[in-house]
């Protein structure tokens, strides 16, 4: 069987629990037969995907859920092969070109032209267009984006793009003003109690609100990872009753462990010790980003300095995750933060006169 | 504070009366260093004790102050001499001219407030009494007292002086610098300690007084400078006096935290790091040419204006030789500050004659020219090498000519050739084998080898011989270009009898000319052609009809010589006449074929001394007067590379007959071959202590010379080691200073990476703006390095550099996020999140339903593993990466060490034993690649098209094509795919 979080996915419109007033607008989009270019945003976890998902079934009937998969190999510029893999159904087609890395831009222009100027040919088709997923659309380089642009418009009679991404920002101004936006916000405690009362029921057991608020303190909106949370617990102590502590994952306690390794000892060794740390996380593929921010390595920092520089530790977490996005080897920003950190928690410790350091 | 304070008037005074009294005996003196010596400890004492004055309100600082308390007294002064001798010597410069000035200045180290205002005398606190008793003592001493009392530290200075050759740290050691202003208002300058420290000169007086001066030259010069002091001594007197007067003074200053009995090794290389205290201070005396002519130098310590490289340089310049060791043959020791203490005991043991900066530099300026003073010993010597220069041109002038007048009789009708027309390198290549320079016994081997070969082929290669050289067919002769490989090669063939054929890089020399062309099995015809009588050659033995093969540069053998090496050593195998190879780099990967089949024979660089004498008859054959100092630097400069010296000096001789030392220098940096170094080197160079410190040379060109080297690996190096070093920069820092310190640098320097990272992202993005790599190897590579600079990046040790992780660690985090990658394709069916969700969340989730039992249950989980597996399409090779994938306590390793190896094996053959579903399959494992939608071949609709009819037809008659296509190519994958998608319905 399938974890719960895929056996109870809601799979029409009708089924979602929450943000219903954004299901009723979706569901008359669909049924008006003037579909627009949409892109939906959120943080991860809110349920852009599966809202996606059904306002296809809404479109199309239940002939969405007939997938398949298919690997495309491109080409680059500079001859090496690309595979992007595609998920398909009759009516859509779903593509990840981030997959590509610095070559998503061809990905976009072949692939995107290749579908749009096929028409629709299942005659039992309920519209008259094809939907093209991007996923991880703000990903997308600027050149990828630039190459969308037109392409939204000049095959707007066969194809109709819905990107989705965690957020705007990073998107390009004409691809924006070019879809409906759709933001899709995470749930609150109320609608995640609902949702998670909801799964308890079809699995089949009773879920008392106290744990499920535990669960939903730690999940921190995110309802994928509440009710893998909730799995994991259950399994863990099937009754639900006594003290429960919700097991973080394993990247999760490392990271933590990181954070400990800075505040316990400032010096190059240490230093080294944390880079050797940051290389495992990274090739073990956890975002740079994520390691940074997100509950892990700064978060766990701030609560254990003193209240004066917390700011300034935010601060520099902030100015390097900048830079590890504009720059390209991670783990030199990951470091001078550190290193930065350690010098700030050292300077704090010997009450030094912080003048002259900025 | 007050005791000391009270100590300090008094101190000085007597101190400076005393001092006075020196100088009428200084200018008679008759061994003006040695006074000279007695003067400085004055002068250390008058500084010293006002220096600890300061310091009383700090309890560690008492201490300090008492040690220097003591020191002033004489009975307990002697034990410290070292100390005295080191201050004297610091100040004996500073102090005589900025008191005249008005002020004097002590220096100071950190942690002290910047300023402090010092009460006067009448604010003494009385609880100081005990102190102030013993300092009136020494205020009512007498002159006569004074002068009692030094008499004998001038011999203790001696003795210190011998027992001194235990180094102590010099570092530790803070000079001191504080005002006094005329107003007696008093402000202590807390100063850097690098700036103008003066030099110190530590001479050895037992060496002194016994042998008078090093040479006599150097002593009215020392004399005047002593003159030259004496006025401005009296006035410093005279102010001393007044000050006295008014007894009403001021102290400050600030005792050293830190004293070391033992060596300190650390602060030493420290030491040395820093290089000269006060760079280009000195101008160097135009001293007459070669005044230094047969004397031999040995530096040893650091001079304070001149690097260890420059005082060298100069050395060889005014025709002086230096060696490294002293040894009863050195005639001068140039001791600088620190010097080491092995030479220090050398020099006591040869009784050698030492010098400090100042005296050497008096010694090039006044001793006289062009070797007029040399001792016999050298001089013949040096008549005798001139001899044997002259007859070695004689001989060569012989040969040639002889050659000539064969030419002329016509025994060649060819070779008529003026030999001055040739290139020098052609014309003085060597004829016999005493002419080759260095390389002796390799040179010797060969020759002995092929004159062996006959006997060896007969005994097919099984008896060794005398160097075991008999049991190969070929040699192969390396190194570095430019000394006489090939000229060897060529001169052993012929005295062996053999006719050298040469096959060099301008020949083709692929596998099949190797193997055909070469009609290696033939005699030579040279025999047949001169028919039964044999010509002698030039060495005089006659050639035979047996050939010999030369391969030269065989490490060239490339693109074109396809397979050549691989011939080659086929050839080798079964070679009929012997075969030398020669190239640069026995290393080389070309060469491994080689390897086995060939005697190797290294030569190696021969030494400057080797040569010399060559160059010296080549030179003065071709009336060039070079002098053997020029010779030697050019040796040097093209590393004993003797072709391009002859080149130098052939290209020379066009302009002048003579040549002159910086001449000489600038040739050989035009010449100068770009030496590659690798990126370790490059690595200790850029984070190691000299391209930073302040006599460094090096302009910043030079040192982001060094990044362009290597400009991919440097920065990497740099990001992987910057850590390992010990800043210089934190020398001077104590305790918790230092550690906060060592913290700023390294932010400074992993800041300013982060910076040459977002170059390197401009460099390498999508605009590629190249022309910012100077900027990157700025952010990258210079200025990190600049901050965190310092010994300890080295080979070996705790701290030894490595190579960077990174590029490791990305190849792994690419391969990892390719697996993972794959592995949310497979999910993806059942999943809706991203790669990133996949990991944070499904792994985490999925671990304790498809890892973990096999580790808690065994075999037993197996089933249900699977099909939870199944139920996400997910492959063994997925699971391989779910676990491969965990962190901390699901690393791959710890999870993989608790399952049992008969769990892994049942898991393995089930899952292999059973049907799964596939939710598709990979292009790539089918083997045929699907030809790629290639962007030129579809047209641009935009333009051609403007409406949608048209284009439908168009899109769809492509798509047509295509999909035949694709059906032809990827029926398999369709079938099977269909098929997949069916069975994951019939589960569901």
């Amino acid at each position: 069987m399938s974890l719960w979080v895929d056996q109870c996915r809601p799979r029409s419109l009708e089924d979602l629990h929450y943000h219903h007033e954004l299901s009723t607008r979706l569901r008359s989009l669909a049924s008006s037969g003037d579909f627009p270019h949409m892109l939906f945003y959120g943080p991860s976890g809110a349920g852009k995907k599966t809202r996606i998902t059904c306002t296809l079934r809404q479109l199309f009937g239940s002939g969405i859920e007939k997938l398949k998969i298919d690997q495309r190999i491109f080409l680059s510029p500079s001859k090496r092969k690309l595979e992007v893999n595609v998920v398909q159904s009759n009516f859509h087609i779903e593509i990840t070109p981030s997959e590509a890395g610095n070559y998503d831009r061809v990905v976009i222009q072949e692939l995107l032209k290749e579908i749009a100027q096929t028409q629709q040919v299942d005659l039992n088709a309920k519209q008259k267009f094809k939907v093209v997923i991007i996923n991880e659309a703000d990903s997308l380089s600027k050149d990828a984006q630039a190459a969308l642009r037109r392409t939204m418009e000049k095959y707007m009679s066969n194809m109709r793009i819905i990107l989705c991404a965690n957020s705007t920002s990073r998107l390009i101004a004409p691809i924006k003003s070019r879809c409906l936006l759709m933001r899709v916000a995470a749930p609150n405690a109320e609608d995640m109690q609902a949702v998670m009362q909801h799964v308890s029921k079809r699995v089949g057991f009773d879920l008392p609100p106290d744990v499920a608020s535990k669960i939903i303190d730690d999940s921190g909106g995110n309802l994928r990872k509440a009710i893998l949370c909730l799995e994991a617990l259950k399994m863990q102590s099937p009754d639900l009753s006594g003290a429960l502590t919700i097991a973080k994952p394993d990247w999760e306690t490392y990271c933590h462990k990181v954070a400990d390794l800075i505040i316990s000892e400032q010096s190059p060794a240490r230093v080294m010790e944390v880079r050797q740390k940051f290389y495992e996380l990274l090739s073990h593929c956890i975002p740079p980003t994520i390691i940074l921010k997100q509950q892990t390595v700064a978060d766990r920092v701030v609560e254990r300095v003193d209240d004066a520089i917390k700011a300034d530790v935010m601060h520099w977490a902030a100015v390097y995750e900048v830079r590890m996005r504009i720059g390209s080897k991670k783990i030199y920003h990951l470091e001078a933060w550190v290193v930065k950190v350690m010098s700030l928690y050292k300077h704090f410790f010997y009450d030094m006169d912080l003048t002259g350091f900025d | 504070m007050t005791p000391s304070k009270n100590a300090k008037p008094v101190q000085r005074g007597k101190a400076i009366t005393s001092f006075f009294k020196v100088t009428p005996n200084n200018s008679q003196s008759s061994q003006p260093s040695s006074s000279l010596e007695s003067k400085k400890k004055e002068v250390a004492r008058t500084n010293h004790p006002k220096s600890t004055i300061l310091q009383a309100s700090s309890s560690k600082m008492q201490d300090v102050i008492m040690v220097d308390d003591s020191d002033d007294e004489p009975p307990t002064k002697k034990i410290k001499p070292r100390k005295s001798a080191l201050l004297s010597s610091s100040e004996d410069d500073a102090f005589p001219k900025k008191s005249t000035s008005g002020s004097i200045k002590v220096k100071a180290r950190t942690s002290l407030p910047a300023k402090m205002i010092v009460s006067s005398e009448d604010e003494v606190a009385p609880r100081t009494a005990q102190k102030r008793k013993k300092l009136s003592a020494l205020i009512s001493s007498s002159e006569e007292d004074d002068e009692r009392k030094r008499s004998p530290p001038k011999k203790k200075a001696a003795v210190a002086n011998d027992t001194s050759s235990k180094p102590k740290a010099r570092a530790s050691l803070p000079a001191k610098k504080s005002k006094i202003g005329d107003d007696e208002d008093f402000e202590m300058a807390v100063s850097k300690s690098d700036e103008d420290k003066p030099i110190v000169s530590r001479t050895k007086p037992k060496t002194m007084s016994k042998s008078a001066i090093s040479s006599d030259d150097d002593e009215p010069k020392l004399k005047s400078k002593a003159k030259l002091k004496a006025p401005k001594q009296r006035s410093v007197k005279k102010k001393a006096e007044e000050v006295e007067a008014k007894s009403k003074i001021e102290g400050n200053g600030k005792a050293e935290t830190q004293e070391s009995k033992k060596p300190n090794w650390a602060a030493l290389k420290a030491a040395k790091a820093r290089g000269p205290i006060a760079a280009g201070s000195k101008a160097v005396p135009d001293g007459e040419d070669n005044c230094l002519l047969g004397l031999s130098f040995v530096f040893t310590g650091e001079l304070s204006s001149f690097s260890r490289e420059e005082a060298i340089d100069i050395a060889k310049r005014f025709g002086g030789r230096v060696v490294g060791q002293p040894s009863s043959k050195t005639n001068y020791v140039v001791l600088g500050e620190d010097a080491g203490p092995s030479k220090l005991k050398a020099i006591e043991k040869h009784g050698l004659r030492t010098l400090n900066e100042d005296q050497f530099l008096a010694l090039i300026a006044t001793r006289k020219g062009s070797g007029k003073e040399i001792d016999e010993k050298t001089r013949k010597k040096m008549e005798k090498e001139h001899e044997a220069i002259k007859a070695t041109a004689k001989e060569m002038e012989k040969k040639e000519e002889k050659a000539m007048k064969e030419a002329e009789s016509g025994a060649g009708p060819s070779k008529v050739i003026d030999p001055s027309t040739q290139l020098w390198t052609t014309r003085y290549a060597p004829q016999s084998l005493k002419d080759i320079c260095g390389n002796k016994s390799p040179v010797e081997k060969l020759e002995l080898w092929l004159k062996d070969w006959p006997q060896s082929y007969k005994a097919n290669f099984k008896k060794p011989g005398k160097n075991g050289m008999n049991m190969y067919r070929a040699v192969l002769i390396s190194g570095s270009p430019g000394i006489g490989k090939t000229t060897s090669a060529h001169l052993c063939a012929k005295l062996a009898g053999y006719t050298p054929i040469e096959l060099n890089a301008s020949d083709t020399r692929s596998k099949k000319l190797v193997e055909n062309g070469m009609n290696i099995n033939n005699k030579s015809l040279d025999s047949f052609i001169s028919g039964s009588r044999s010509i002698p050659n030039p060495v005089g033995t006659t050639i035979t009809d047996q050939t010999c093969l030369i391969m030269d540069e065989v490490d060239g053998m490339s693109a074109g010589d396809r397979g050549g090496v691989g011939a080659l050593n086929a050839l080798i195998k079964k070679s009929k006449i012997p075969i030398i190879c020669i190239a640069n780099d026995r290393q080389a990967q070309k060469l491994k074929p080689l390897m086995s089949t060939t005697y190797s024979l290294p030569f190696s660089k021969p030494q400057a001394s080797m040569i010399r004498s060559r160059i010296l008859s080549i030179a003065y054959r071709e009336k060039m007067k070079i002098p053997a100092n020029v010779i030697d630097q050019l040796i040097a400069g093209a590393q004993s590379d003797i072709r391009q010296v002859l080149n130098i000096l052939s290209t020379v001789k066009l302009q002048s007959n003579t040549l002159t030392f910086d001449e000489g220098k600038e040739l050989s940096k035009m010449n100068e071959k770009y030496t590659i170094m690798s990126p370790f080197d490059l690595t200790s160079k850029i984070l190691g202590p000299y391209l930073f410190s302040h006599t460094a040379r090096e302009t910043l060109g030079d040192k982001m010379e060094l990044y362009f080297q290597d400009h991919s690996f440097v920065p990497l190096f740099i990001q992987e080691n910057y850590l390992k070093s010990d800043p210089a920069k934190l020398r001077s820092e104590q305790g918790p200073d230092k550690e906060l310190k060592r913290l700023e640098l390294m932010d400074k320097a992993a800041s300013s990476m982060s910076d040459g990272d977002l170059v390197d992202g401009m460099i390498h993005g999508p605009e590629q703006h190249w022309s910012l790599m100077p900027l990157h190897a700025v952010c990258s590579t210079i200025r990190p390095a600049s901050f965190i600079y310092g010994t300890g990046v080295h080979f070996g040790g705790p701290n030894s550099m490595s190579f960077p992780q990174w590029l490791g660690q990305n190849s792994k985090q690419n391969k990892l996020s390719r697996q993972l990658s794959d592995v949310q394709v497979r999910m993806r069916l059942k999943v809706s999140g991203d790669q990133n969700e996949i990991r944070q969340s499904y792994i985490p989730a999925l671990h304790p339903h498809i890892v973990r039992p096999l580790v808690e249950e065994g075999s037993s989980a197996v089933d249900d593993i699977i099909h939870r597996m199944d139920e996400y399409y997910l492959a063994k090779e997925d699971w391989d990466t779910i676990v491969e994938l965990g962190v901390g306590e699901q690393k791959d390793d710890l999870i993989l060490k608790k399952i049992p190896a008969a769990t892994k094996t049942a898991f393995t053959r089930k899952y292999n034993s059973s049907e799964h579903p596939i939710p598709f399959h990979k292009a790539t494992d089918l083997g045929k690649v699907p030809k790629k939608i290639a962007a030129t071949e579809v047209p641009d609709l935009e333009e051609a098209f403007d409406f949608d009819e048209v284009v439908e037809d168009a899109s769809d008659d492509e798509t047509n094509a295509k999909d035949t296509e694709d059906i032809s190519h990827d029926k398999l994958i369709q079938a099977s795919k269909k098929k997949k998608g069916a069975v994951g319905k019939a589960k569901k």
